[in-house]
């Protein structure tokens, strides 16, 4: 029995410290790799502005959060920021159509490389970074409010009579709740509405769909609105959770674009695995398994050192170690990649 | 064209300082405007043009200069850039003095490449890195940002009497966070405490349940954070709390600031911490003053410092009689260190009327500061508690 | 106009004339020392920029770790120049060099294992059951070692120090530094398609990092080794050396010749301190022209060369290329290597001028995407582009701030003392930079996609 209470104690421990900010972490990163990779599967280049995507669809929905507080609108519990969730989105789909319009379209017609798209896509980075920074300033910003835990670690240690608590943010919840939600709903978009075959099928194979009488524009511009509403959702679910820097935004896109080949890119399924195997392999390699080990091992076994893999020092390199291997053992991906 | 060159060319040697018409005076503020303490630095120039400003509008500088700020970008990371940057304001704008640089590393190379070479006086307000003790700076570097060799023993100090003898460490990646650690820990150990984990945190990353996962599982009580307020360390004391990591924290200088007390709220109740300061109300008239003139309201944890350095530019100005370079750097001692009338924030225009009519002072300012033989401060910690939502003075050590 | 858009070298000279003509108006409107600091800088991008062209101008590769060898360049300035710490030695090097010994054990073992065992689950097996017990394995040596030379006075040293030679010597070794690392990485991710070969230099470049910054014993990782020693004089030494004072008093004896004795003092010590500071700059200038110059003529002698042509043909079309028998991944590799080589050398150059190796300085938006402004604004697969890249957007990078003040000062003028968007948009001036080197780099991808000299393509009678 108190073995029992024991392995409890050890699994709350895991899931509070591992699985729990593990899951939102990878939700939030499973968002912007579909985003990343859906640009991917369409357009066929790696977007390296979509970190600043995500910041200026923050930026935005931050803006008018402020706005709203100011006039006391709210949605009780849940952030005011769903709210103006919307707007974010609104103004960011405009934000990179208008940027495809201007810029990448140019190099479409003239069927460019993929490097030069890239290359592209780094200066629409800087001007993006710049425009950000200009309108908000550099500053660290916070916008949430409402209820900040769905579960407390007192209350759980009260409640349980356990040794270990188990917190869960609202943000948490929800950031998970809704990169399900939107997960199911982007596999439904693309397997059953006719926009979303169109889709599929020009990620296929580009001639032959444009020969079966689809629209490129449509395609390109249905992709960039998809694409800026998870990037404006990515980014407003972890400013919420987090806070917002532009800076930060900018260091997302490593893990993000790590999450995506991982998982295979192009691949909306690989997508959201890799973010989870990202996040988590950032957790796991880095957490120190003493207390774990001390509950679930016999005391004549219970370790000295920390029991840690790598130090955290190491966190963001895990990823690309991960990254690496994968290109060495499978370059396509979990999921072979360059599909819908 | 070669005429009027020469003749400029003269005229900058001949005073060392450009007066764009008689009775303006430059003085260079050189801060990471842009790059990882973007954030932080808005509040820091703020707080040094608070001071140039109280100088000039009092009209008793030097019998009515008006000090003209001329900032640059030192990026707080690109040596190469600051470097440029400081450049342009020793050997083009001709400023007399420069109030920065901000982060140890390019403090280290504009010292060393422009500053010292070309005898203008730099007074850091947050550059502490116990490195910048051992330049060969011919006595033009200064810092009101104590070093952190001290502080982390002070720190240990405080730690052991109220009787914690196990810790973790988390330090943010940088010159600041590792130096004050390493002081700290040697120092805790040597007074017989444990410290169960030393880790880092990156400032402005994505996430820190890794970080405080890891931390909390050392087994330690108290977490020991060395950081920033509005960068890393708030996310991991945040972290920490929401998921019942740890309780109690315990703070460096980097930490202290009313914007994590408001950020967080109730859950830091008790925890503690040290920044430099005296006995004076220096701190207290300091935000005072900079409330609505300062971005984010002088609770930034360097901008107090800045104003300070800012306010000793014109002070050893008005002691030297006059806005030279080598003249200033002859002063600033004097104008800091006791004996004289103390003179805290928002009293420049005291300062300033002492010295002309012949007499001496003390600058105390808004972090006490007290300049020893080699520039730095050493002088008095304040130990601060959490208590009814703001960080208040337990006692001066 | 269209005699410069027709002749090449024209437009070369055109371009350069220009730049000088920039370089010399910073002279007079601002400083000649900030002019020189500022061509020093423009020395080493230009390199930097060369490095990458031959990269991406030969062969078409996208690299995007260009900070991560870079800094391996610092590293080497670091490792050469300093003192070696014998208590550091001492305290780990024992239990060092056997944890080097296990390394190398580990890699035999896996390569063993490799080339022994049949492709298959049993061999995936044994390579990872290798690599993690190797892992350990490395650590019983290594941990205590490394914890070992690292409580040496740690505030002050707490690394195992350098070789003690002349810096000037790690510009070879960050050269080689860094061709290592590229071989390495080129290995790993040259074979992929472009733009994943990028995301990979990305991230190895950020790992390079890491461990720059977290391996104190190595680099005294974010505690910076500041007070590398020059190669060039110290202006402190300069200004009370008697020679010195004396050469500056005969150069000005003119403008001397008529001040009073006590003003005359006053304005020698003045024209000391600021020709102290020039000469040393000149100094520097001189030696980076130099390896500029080396470079620059190695560059255009190997794209003339029949190996030259070959690369540009493998660039223009990968797959006839190699239907012709030509080895692209091994082509690829050799240049990838090369490039990667010239950017290291830059950046060891680059922490000789700064004095200090602080790995908190690399970041991707200045090392790596900064030099790609250069190589595209300056013309890909063109040396002497890449060249007035480096120049021009260094310069630009430098003098983006005052001109960004005082354009936002201007715009601004109408406007109240205490108007709060006035306020903000002057603060904000800074941040333009990032966004006027965005612009500038889509304005020359689109209009002008060759950049300002672009690639000269000769046609064979």
């Amino acid at each position: 029995m108190d073995y029992l209470i024991d392995v409890i104690n050890a699994l709350v421990l895991f899931s509070n410290f591992v699985l729990v900010p593990g899951l939102a972490y990878g939700s939030q990163l499973a968002l912007g790799a579909l985003g990343v990779t859906l640009v991917f599967g369409i357009l066929r280049f790696a977007n390296f502005a979509h970190g600043d995507t995500m910041a200026f669809g923050t930026m935005v929905t931050i803006l008018l959060t402020w706005w709203l507080q100011s006039v006391g609108v709210g949605l009780g519990f849940l952030p005011t920021a769903l709210i103006a969730l919307p707007v974010g989105i609104a103004a960011t789909a405009l934000l990179v159509v208008f940027t495809d319009k201007a810029v990448y379209r140019y190099y479409r017609a003239r069927k460019a490389v993929p490097v030069v798209f890239v290359m592209v896509s780094v200066g629409v980075m800087f001007m993006t970074n710049g425009v950000v920074r200009f309108i908000i300033g550099p500053d660290d910003r916070r916008f949430s409010d409402g209820e900040r835990f769905l579960v407390k670690a007192r209350t759980f240690k009260e409640v349980t009579g356990l040794s270990e608590g188990l917190a869960i943010r609202t943000t948490q919840g929800l950031t998970v709740v809704i990169a399900i939600a939107l997960v199911v709903a982007l596999f439904w978009f693309l397997q059953k509405t006719k926009t979303g075959k169109a889709m599929r099928a020009y990620s296929d194979n580009e001639d032959l769909a444009l020969l079966s009488g689809i629209n490129p524009d449509r395609i390109v511009l249905v992709t960039w609105v998809i694409a800026a509403a998870l990037a404006t959702i990515a980014g407003v679910l972890y400013g919420l959770d987090k806070s917002f820097k532009p800076f930060t935004y900018f260091q997302l896109l490593l893990p993000i674009f790590a999450a995506a080949i991982v998982g295979g890119i192009g691949q909306p399924v690989g997508a959201i695995v890799g973010g989870y195997v990202v996040a988590f392999s950032e957790v796991t390699i880095t957490y120190a398994y003493k207390k774990f080990l001390i509950y679930l091992l016999p005391e004549s076994l219970e370790p000295d050192g920390l029991m840690q893999l790598l130090s955290t020092d190491y966190k963001l390199a895990v990823s690309f170690l991960i990254l690496v291997a994968v290109l060495l053992v499978r370059p396509t991906g979990i999921f072979s990649g360059r599909l819908l | 064209m070669k005429k009027l060159l020469l003749a400029s060319t003269m005229l900058a040697a001949m005073t060392a300082t450009a007066f764009a018409d008689g009775h303006e005076v430059k003085v260079g503020v050189i801060l990471g405007f842009t790059g990882p303490i973007e954030s932080l630095t808005p509040g820091m120039g703020d707080g040094a043009e608070l001071a140039f400003k109280e100088a000039s509008d009092s009209g008793k500088l030097l019998d009515g200069k008006v000090i003209v700020p001329v900032r640059a970008d030192s990026t707080c990371i690109d040596a190469a850039a600051a470097t440029a940057a400081a450049e342009r304001l020793v050997t083009a704008e001709g400023v007399a003095a420069i109030m920065g640089a901000d982060c140890s590393g390019v403090t280290t190379a504009i010292a060393n490449n422009v500053g010292v070479p070309n005898g203008v006086v730099m007074i850091s307000p947050s550059a502490t890195s116990p490195a910048l003790t051992t330049i060969e700076d011919n006595g033009f570097f200064f810092r009101t940002a104590p070093s952190d060799a001290r502080q982390g023993e002070v720190l240990a100090d405080v730690v052991m009497e109220r009787g914690v003898n196990n810790v973790a460490i988390t330090y943010t990646n940088n010159d600041y966070g590792k130096g004050l650690s390493e002081s700290f820990s040697n120092a805790f150990k040597a007074k017989g405490g444990s410290v169960t984990m030393t880790a880092a945190h990156e400032d402005g990353k994505a996430d820190y349940s890794a970080e405080v996962g890891a931390l909390a599982a050392s087994g330690a009580d108290d977490l020991v954070v060395f950081g920033y307020v509005d960068q890393g360390g708030l996310g991991i004391v945040q972290t920490s709390l929401d998921t019942g990591a740890f309780d109690r924290f315990i703070f460096a200088d980097g930490m202290i600031g009313q914007s994590i007390v408001d950020n967080v709220g109730d859950g830091l109740v008790g925890s503690f911490g040290t920044a430099p300061g005296g006995e004076s109300d220096g701190a207290k008239m300091f935000a005072e003053l900079a409330k609505g003139k300062v971005t984010g309201d002088g609770t930034g944890p360097f901008d107090g410092h800045s104003y300070d350095a800012g306010a000793l530019i014109v002070l050893a100005m008005q002691a030297a009689g006059s806005a030279d370079r080598a003249a200033i750097q002859s002063k600033i001692m004097e104008v800091a260190n006791a004996p004289g009338e103390k003179i805290l924030p928002g009293e420049i225009a005291k300062g300033l009327e002492i010295l002309a009519g012949g007499g001496d002072i003390d600058y105390v300012g808004a972090t006490a500061v007290e300049f020893n033989e080699v520039g730095e401060v050493f002088g008095s910690y304040r130990e601060l508690e959490v208590m009814e939502g703001e960080f208040k003075t337990m006692k001066v050590r | 106009m269209s005699a410069l858009t027709a002749n090449p070298r024209l437009r070369a000279t055109a371009a350069f004339a220009v730049m000088a003509a920039l370089l010399v108006l910073v002279g007079f409107a601002q400083s000649w020392s900030l002019a020189l600091a500022i061509i020093n800088l423009c020395l080493i991008s230009a390199i930097m920029a060369l490095g990458v062209n031959i990269q991406w101008g030969y062969a078409g590769l996208f690299n995007v770790g260009i900070m991560g060898f870079a800094a391996l360049g610092g590293v080497a300035a670091l490792l050469v120049s300093m003192p070696a710490v014998p208590e550091a030695w001492a305290a780990g090097g024992v239990n060092l060099a056997f944890s080097a010994l296990a390394l190398i054990a580990t890699i035999v073992a896996i390569i063993a294992c490799m080339r022994l065992m049949r492709r298959g689950p049993g061999r995936t097996l044994a390579i990872v059951v290798l690599v993690v017990g190797g892992f350990f394995f490395i650590r019983v040596f290594y941990d205590p070692a490394v914890t070992a030379i690292e409580a040496v006075d740690s505030a002050k040293t707490g690394y195992l120090g350098g070789l003690g030679l002349p810096i000037v010597l790690s510009w070879f070794v960050g050269g080689l530094f860094a061709a290592g690392a590229a071989w390495l990485v080129g290995k790993v991710a040259l074979g992929l398609r472009s733009d994943y070969l990028a995301i990979a230099t990305l991230g190895i470049s950020e790992i390079i990092i890491t461990m720059l910054k977290n391996e104190d014993w190595l680099t005294r990782g974010v505690k910076n080794v500041t007070g590398l020693p020059r190669p060039v004089p110290y202006e402190i030494n300069l200004q009370s050396s008697d020679r010195f004072i004396g050469w500056v008093e005969w150069l000005y004896s003119g403008r001397l010749a008529d001040l009073g004795d006590s003003e005359r003092a006053a304005a020698l010590q003045q024209l000391v301190i600021e020709n102290s500071s020039l000469f040393v700059k000149l100094c520097y200038a001189g030696l980076f022209t130099i390896v500029l110059l080396v470079v620059l003529m190695l560059s255009v002698l190997a794209l003339n060369s029949p190996w030259g042509r070959m690369m540009r043909a493998i660039r223009d079309n990968e797959v006839s290329a190699g239907a012709m028998g030509k080895n692209v991944t091994k082509r690829h590799l050799q240049i990838f290597v090369l490039g990667s080589a010239v950017v290291g050398i830059a950046g060891a150059m680059l922490t000789t001028l700064d004095g200090q190796f602080t790995p908190g300085t690399y970041n991707p938006l200045r090392f790596t995407f900064l030099v790609w402004v250069m190589v595209i604004v300056g013309g890909s697969g063109n040396n002497l582009g890449a060249v007035i890249g480096g120049f021009l957007i260094w310069f630009m990078w430098v003098e983006a701030e005052p001109v960004g003040t005082w354009l936002m000062g201007v715009l601004t003028a109408g406007m109240a003392e205490d108007n709060r968007l006035r306020a903000h948009l002057i603060d904000s001036a800074q941040h333009m930079r990032l966004f006027v080197m965005g612009l500038l780099l889509l304005i020359v991808l689109r209009f002008s996609p060759g950049g300002l000299l672009p690639e000269v393509v000769r046609r064979q009678s």
